[in-house]
């Protein structure tokens, strides 16, 4: 459980056309297209950073939005270890199906704790001026849904995204600073338990 | 000479390229003309005496025929040969025992009793041939040496400048090295059918073949890229080429995949994911590509989809757009329904044949010819029509004459070898009318030209083509036509590889290749991702009945056959696919065939775009004597059209 140089996968999830691919483009290669054609499954890229003293490996992992492509995209849930669910502040749509996004990547991602796991939510397309989703309507449901830390994010001119990414690596770091506390009062049971996880489910 | 050649499992016993320039005077040895012989631990005076032997054999007949020799068939092999300038090609494969659908069936021996097939007008001092067992169809023997020829040019140019610039050596490695692939990994049915290795479908969301077409029009998007295609682990995923052209990419794929990318690696930004080698591609070729985007989209939509509905679809599409075949009284685009009801009793004993009867009706339209100019060029369905001459000498003419009017309606069936255009303007150099021919369409066109015309012209350049239609120059003969270079792209992402033909500019151009590379990362990344995932499936237990189909217009097959080498139940259907295959190739007008040995029948047709064999297991065939009407074989075409339905193969 080294946090030096470590992988660390986070997966953006949320509703299609909510701007997950450009986030994730925006963070790594800092481009923004404008037409890029809805993702099919799942696509990744890496990107080397340094957090808090922590050289970490952030592994984005940009998925479908769209309810066709579950099927798809459902498999690579799992050994995330942050999961940032992305709604777009000019559809509400999106942000009231942040709920089924949660409950959908507990369950496929096979989270053993929810309550722990940690997510980040973005509201995207800040650049938009007809909002439909307030600034406190998202985080009262952020505080409501477990305390997740809520950024208003514009993968078009950048705003707060790498704010957010780097938000998500500091509670990743932190829950496995969590974990690594138990290590020694615990030590039998943090093993066994993802080992009988992946055998007795499925 | 057959003692020469032991059996081996190998596709290719013997290749050589013998250059006659070396060896001119009484005293030359003709060790001095042999640039490559493989397998290359024979001993010297073995490939003398081959070389030797074949050179001289080869030469003898065209000179007296005024035509190069294209095959030579031994007792027990087949010669594949191409003469071009200096230097000879020949190719055998391995020799394998008698099959036993040869035994008493007399369509078979018929095929094979033709020693020697004689086409073309070269000016041959130069030799290439490639050797195979009798039992490879001369088709698919003389693929194998087109595409190896083909494949070395695309990599290294012309053979006549590559020998001036590079070793012996280095040249020797190089035709070692595509030798192997060719050789390599496929399964007796694709070395049949010469077709692409393509990834199973069946286990692929379609959606994922989807994602890899996206990708690669993405990639478009950089005017400088021409097209692409994704491989995985060796296998096609979506291509955007023709399958030939695909087919030499894959060569360049499979070495880095077994090596590091070192010789031709750009380094950079990209690191050692990321390569390019300089390639050759011939003015058709090259002209396809630059087509119009619209040409290139419906090509890049159409083309990477194994997924059966959208080969349906394209099929069904590639059939309407056929306005040409008005003038086609065979009409053989259509897809026929089997007519097992028409079918005539008094046809072999042994097989049953249900010919068409329009189609038979269009054979004598084909006028006798003088076969002093064949017109074929080294494509790879000339060698399949090549075998169609033999039987049927006027095709020579049907395919000849087409040189001037089906190019522009002709596109659509390039890929068919049975589909022959007696256009009737004599627009090809053997001046033969042809025009009674029916008017199919025919894609010799511009290979045909040329070669007719070097034929003519003592072998000199035929001036610069007439525009080309907008499909890919599959059948131009490289060595004949002009050659261009072009730089192949290649990003690799594990298993995966992008590969893309870009203008040679491209790597000097920072931005596009940046833009290239980043644009399309993340979806390989995930596309790799979903491919590795992808359960290799279940070989499924032996079913109750094989089959293989073979698309023609993208060389793809489909089969339920596990595929691996020498599985003994799969060898009669094997064999009778390849004796169909060759037969089909050879007999224009041949629709369906059922072929029988005292185990076994195998049933197959065709139509102007794919050809479909299917064999029912376990069924009890009383197949001696005369066939009745209660003999189960009789209901293979039903039970074919049936089964089928669900790989996707719509037989109606």
């Amino acid at each position: 459980m080294t946090t030096k140089t470590s992988l660390l996968k986070v997966i953006l999830l949320g509703d299609g056309g909510v701007g997950k691919s450009s986030l994730m483009n925006r963070y790594v290669t800092n481009k923004f297209d404008a037409h890029l054609f809805h993702t099919i499954g799942v696509e990744f890229l890496n990107k080397e950073l340094e957090v808090d003293g922590h050289q970490v490996t952030l592994q984005i992992w940009d998925t479908a939005g769209q309810e066709r492509f579950r099927s798809l995209r459902t498999p690579f849930y799992r050994g995330s270890d942050c999961c940032l669910l992305t709604f777009s502040v000019d559809d509400s749509q999106s942000f009231l199906n942040l709920g089924n996004w949660k409950k959908e990547f507990i369950y496929y991602a096979d989270v053993k704790e929810p309550e722990k796991f940690p997510f980040v939510v973005l509201g995207n397309k800040l650049d938009v001026t007809e909002r439909q989703v307030s600034a406190e309507e998202a985080q009262e449901w952020c505080k409501e849904n477990g305390d997740f830390p809520y950024y208003e994010t514009s993968a078009k001119d950048a705003t707060n995204v790498a704010v957010a990414f780097e938000e998500a690596v500091r509670r990743v770091l932190a829950s496995e600073e969590r974990t690594d506390h138990l290590i020694p009062t615990d030590t039998v049971k943090l093993h066994r338990k993802p080992r009988s996880a992946a055998t007795c489910c499925s | 000479m057959a003692e020469l050649l032991p059996p081996d499992v190998r596709r290719c016993t013997y290749f050589f390229l013998y250059d006659g320039s070396k060896v001119k005077g009484e005293g030359d040895r003709t060790r001095e003309g042999i640039c490559y012989f493989y397998p290359e631990e024979t001993p010297l005076d073995r490939q003398e005496l081959l070389c030797g032997q074949l050179a001289g054999v080869g030469r003898c007949v065209s000179e007296l025929s005024f035509s190069p020799v294209r095959i030579l068939r031994l007792r027990r092999n087949k010669f594949a040969i191409r003469m071009k300038d200096d230097f000879f090609w020949v190719s055998v494969d391995a020799a394998g025992p008698a099959a036993d659908f040869q035994d008493g069936s007399g369509f078979v021996s018929s095929e094979y009793e033709s020693v020697m097939v004689i086409q073309r007008i070269y000016l041959c001092r130069s030799f290439q041939a490639l050797g195979c067992s009798v039992e490879v169809p001369i088709v698919s023997v003389c693929e194998l040496l087109d595409q190896l020829i083909d494949l070395f040019c695309f990599y290294n140019g012309s053979v006549r400048q590559s020998y001036q610039l590079s070793s012996q050596e280095f040249l020797a490695a190089r035709w070692a090295r595509y030798l192997s692939h060719l050789q390599s990994g496929s399964s007796e049915l694709h070395h049949i059918f010469s077709c692409l290795r393509t990834i199973d479908s069946t286990n692929v969301d379609p959606l994922l073949l989807l994602k890899a077409a996206l990708i690669l029009q993405a990639c478009q998007r950089c005017p400088l890229v021409l097209a692409g295609c994704i491989l995985f682990r060796g296998r096609v995923v979506s291509t955007q080429m023709c399958p030939e052209l695909t087919m030499k990419v894959m060569v360049h794929e499979s070495e880095t995949y077994t090596k590091t990318p070192a010789a031709h690696c750009s380094s950079g930004p990209f690191g050692g994911a990321v390569s390019s080698v300089t390639v050759f591609l011939t003015l058709s070729e090259l002209q396809y590509l630059q087509s119009a985007p619209v040409n290139k989209h419906l090509s890049s939509e159409s083309t990477p989809q194994k997924e059966t509905p959208r080969r349906k679809t394209r099929l069904s599409r590639t059939l309407s757009d056929m306005p040409s075949t008005d003038s086609d009284p065979s009409d053989r685009g259509s897809l026929q329904s089997p007519q097992l009801e028409s079918f005539s009793p008094q046809l072999s004993d042994s097989s049953v044949f249900s010919p068409v009867p329009s189609h038979s009706a269009t054979d004598p339209l084909h006028p006798p010819t003088q076969p002093l100019q064949p017109p074929f060029s080294n494509g790879k369905h000339s060698s399949e029509a090549e075998d169609e001459a033999l039987e049927e000498p006027s095709y020579y003419h049907s395919f000849h004459s087409n040189g001037g009017d089906s190019q522009t309606d002709a596109s659509v069936f390039e890929e068919n070898c049975q589909v022959l255009n007696g256009g009737g303007d004599g627009g090809g150099d053997g001046g033969g009318d042809g025009g009674a021919a029916c008017g199919t369409v025919f894609d010799f066109r511009e290979a045909a030209n040329d070669e007719s015309h070097d034929g003519k012209e003592d072998g000199c350049r035929s001036a610069p083509e007439p525009p080309r239609p907008p499909h890919c120059g599959a059948f131009d003969d490289p060595e004949q036509s002009q050659l261009v270079p072009m730089t192949l792209y290649l990003h690799r992402v594990k298993g995966l590889v992008l590969a893309l033909l870009v203008e040679p500019l491209f790597l000097s151009d920072t931005a596009s290749m940046e833009e290239v590379y980043h644009s399309s990362l993340a979806s390989l990344n995930g596309l790799e991702a979903h491919l590795r995932t992808v359960a290799p499936g279940a070989p499924g237990a032996p079913g109750p009945y094989v089959f293989a189909h073979f698309d023609h217009i993208q060389s793809t097959l489909t089969t339920n056959l596990s595929g691996g080498p020498g599985g003994a139940p799969e060898r009669p259907f094997v064999r009778a696919t390849s004796l169909l295959h060759s037969h089909f190739c050879n007999t224009e007008t041949l629709q369906e065939a059922i072929i029988r040995s005292a185990g076994a029948a195998v049933y197959g047709t065709r139509s102007v775009a794919q050809e479909t064999y299917f064999q029912q297991h376990g069924g009890s065939f009383r197949n001696s004597g005369i066939p009745n009407h209660q003999d189960s074989a009789f209901s293979l075409p039903g039970k074919a059209r049936h089964r089928l339905l669900k790989h996707g193969v719509n037989l109606l």
